[in-house]
C-alpha cells in the first residue's frame, strides 16, 4: 500500500498548570496558536484527545464543542480517548487520515482539565483504567502499580532510589527552561533524598516511590497540525515530517504478564515506529519519554532501544540523557516537570520534538537535532504509542 | 459458605486465566463461556508489594498494603496484603474478604497474610 508523507505544519501549547477556563477552551487555545504558526485556517478535520471530560468535567462530545468554538464547522471532528495515551493515539489517527489521502490538513489537539477535582479524586479517576475486578476494587492506583514494578526492577537490575531521584532532579530542573512547564521549582538530590528533612520534603506515595517520583496533576492543552506534502510546501516553516508511528498493547491486568518487568508494548510500539520511519534508535537526537513516574523514563529508554535492558540507569549516571549528553531525554521537563494533563501529554511530546527539530527551543535546544522520538504510555504499559519525527530541510 | 474467587480454565486447551476474558489467550479457539471455573489456590509466594499512602477517597484508612502474588498453581493475582514486614519471595496464605466499600456495595477480593 502506498502512503503519503505526513508533515507537521503548525504547533501550539498552553501553560501546564491550574487553568481556570473551560475544557473546550483549553483545547481551542493551542489550536489557535497552531493555526497562527502554520498561517492557515484551512482545516479538513479535527481530532481532539481527552480522557476525563465526561467524568471529571461533566462534558462529553468534546470535539463538537471545540470545532464550534474555533468556528471551523462544518469540518469533521471527533474525540479520541485512549487513557493517558489519548494524545499519541490522536496524532497517530491524524497521521492515518493524511497518509491515506482521506484529508489534506488535519488538526490534532489534546486537552485535560484535572484540577477541577482534588488530587485524590484525580488519581482515582486515572485508576479507573486498571482492571475493574482484578485491580481497581483493591484500591490499586497507577502510583501503586508503578511502585510494585519499581521494587521488582530494583531487585533485578540494581536500580536504586538514588537513580529515581536523579531522574526527578534532571527533569524537574529542566522544566525551569520551559516557560509552559507546570513545576517551576528547583530541587536537589540533597533536598529530596540525602538531607534530614528529605523524608518530610519527599514522603512515600507508594513505597518505594516518593512524592517527587510522581508527575503532578495538571491542566493543559497542546496542538499539532498535520498536512500532506503539497500543503506543507506552501507553508513557510521548517519542514518536519512525522516519519513513523507505532502502537501496541499488553494484558489489561499487570499481574498477568509473564515477566512483569518486561514492557512488551513499549518495545513493540517503538520497533514499529522505527521500522515505518526507516530509522533506528541510534539515529535519534532528542527523545520525549512518558515519565509519569521516574522509573518509567529509565525503563522506556531501554525498551525503546536506546540502551541495553537493565542499563538505562547507568546511562543516566553517565549524564547521557541530560541536555548536552549523547541522547537528551525530556529536556522539556517531561511529564514530571512539564506536567501531565493526560489527554494533552502525547500531543505536548510531539510539540516539543517539532520545536526541537525546527531549532526553536531556545535555551533547552538540543544542538543540531534532526531526528526526534516520543513514547506515550497508556495504562500501566497496556497501550503504548510511539512516534518518530525527522527534519527534512 | 466460604466465598471463593475463581480462575477460568479453557475447555479447549486447558489454559487457566485470571481474570476472566471472553476468548482464550492461549488457543483463541473457544466460544463464549467455554471456560470451567476453578477455585484459586489458597497459598502462594509474594512477588512484589507496596504500601500505598495516597488512597482513593473511599478508603478510610491511613495506608493500604497491595501485592502481586504467584499462587501455587502458577497463576498470578493482585490483592491487598496485611503483612507487617513483607519480603519478596515469602510464603503467603490467601483469604477472601471485603476489600472495598463503595457506597452501599461491598466488594470481595483476595487478602494476603503471612503463611
Amino acid at each position: 500500500m502506498t502512503v503519503r508523507d505526513v508533515y507537521v505544519i503548525g504547533v501550539g501549547i498552553t501553560s501546564f498548570t491550574r487553568l481556570e477556563y473551560p475544557l473546550s477552551e483549553i483545547a481551542a487555545y493551542p489550536a489557535m496558536m497552531a493555526m497562527k504558526d502554520a498561517g492557515t485556517r484551512d482545516i479538513d478535520h479535527l481530532y481532539v484527545a481527552n480522557m476525563g471530560g465526561g467524568r471529571v468535567n461533566h462534558q462529553t462530545g468534546l470535539a463538537s464543542a471545540v470545532v464550534d468554538t474555533l468556528s471551523l464547522t462544518p469540518a469533521g471532528a471527533e474525540t479520541i480517548e485512549n487513557g493517558p495515551a489519548s494524545g499519541g493515539s490522536a496524532v497517530k489517527t491524524g497521521y492515518m487520515a493524511v497518509a491515506s489521502g482521506l484529508h489534506d490538513t488535519v488538526m490534532v489537539t489534546g486537552a485535560e482539565r484535572m484540577r477541577e477535582v482534588n488530587n485524590l479524586e484525580a488519581t482515582d479517576f486515572v485508576a479507573t483504567l486498571t482492571h475493574p475486578l482484578a485491580e481497581h476494587i483493591y484500591g490499586v492506583t497507577l502510583p501503586s502499580l508503578a511502585a510494585m514494578f519499581t521494587r521488582l526492577y530494583m531487585e533485578k537490575y540494581g536500580v536504586t532510589e538514588r537513580h529515581l531521584a536523579m531522574v526527578a532532579v534532571k527533569n524537574q530542573n529542566a522544566a525551569l527552561r520551559n516557560e509552559f512547564a507546570h513545576l517551576q521549582q528547583e530541587i536537589s538530590i540533597d533536598g529530596i533524598l540525602d538531607s534530614p528533612e528529605a523524608m518530610t520534603n519527599n514522603p512515600y506515595v507508594a513505597e518505594l516511590l516518593r512524592f517527587f517520583d510522581c508527575c503532578p496533576v495538571s491542566d493543559g492543552g497542546a496542538c499539532v497540525i498535520l498536512a500532506s506534502e503539497e500543503v506543507a510546501g506552501k507553508v513557510d516553516r521548517p519542514l518536519v515530517r512525522l516519519a513513523g508511528v507505532g502502537q501496541a498493547s499488553d494484558t489489561h491486568a499487570v499481574h498477568e504478564r509473564e515477566d512483569p518487568t518486561d514492557l512488551l508494548a513499549v518495545r513493540r510500539a517503538a520497533a514499529m515506529a522505527f521500522e515505518r520511519a526507516g530509522l533506528t534508535p541510534a539515529d535519534v537526537d532528542v527523545a520525549e519519554l512518558h515519565d509519569a513516574f521516574t522509573i518509567l523514563e529509565i525503563v522506556e529508554s531501554e525498551e525503546c532501544g536506546f540502551f541495553p535492558k537493565g542499563e538505562g540507569h547507568l546511562a543516566l549516571e553517565r549524564g547521557e540523557t541530560a541536555l548536552g549528553g549523547k541522547l537528551p531525554i525530556n529536556v522539556s521537563g517531561g511529564l514530571k516537570g512539564r506536567g501531565h494533563p493526560v489527554g494533552a501529554t502525547g500531543v505536548a511530546q510531539a510539540y516539543e520534538i517539532v520545536h526541537q527539530l525546527r531549532g526553536e527551543a531556545g535555551e533547552r535546544q538540543v544542538d543540531g537535532a534532526r531526528v526526534g522520538f516520543t513514547c506515550n504510555f497508556g495504562g500501566f504499559g497496556n497501550n503504548v504509542v510511539c512516534l518518530v519525527f525527522k527534519r527534512e530541510n | 459458605m466460604p466465598r471463593e474467587i475463581y480462575a477460568y480454565k479453557c475447555k479447549k486447551c486447558g489454559h487457566v486465566h485470571y481474570p476472566y476474558r471472553m476468548v482464550c489467550r492461549n488457543c483463541g479457539k473457544n466460544e463464549h463461556n467455554e471456560f470451567e471455573p476453578v477455585p484459586l489456590p489458597k497459598t502462594g509466594k509474594l512477588l512484589t508489594f507496596t504500601t500505598l499512602y495516597s488512597l482513593p477517597p473511599d478508603f478510610e484508612v491511613p495506608s493500604l498494603g497491595l501485592a502481586i502474588v504467584a499462587l501455587e498453581n502458577g497463576i498470578t493475582v493482585t490483592g491487598q496484603h496485611r503483612i507487617d514486614e513483607p519480603e519478596t519471595g515469602m510464603a503467603v496464605s490467601v483469604e477472601v474478604e471485603i476489600v472495598r466499600r463503595d457506597g452501599y456495595d461491598e466488594h470481595y477480593g483476595m487478602v494476603f497474610y503471612k503463611a
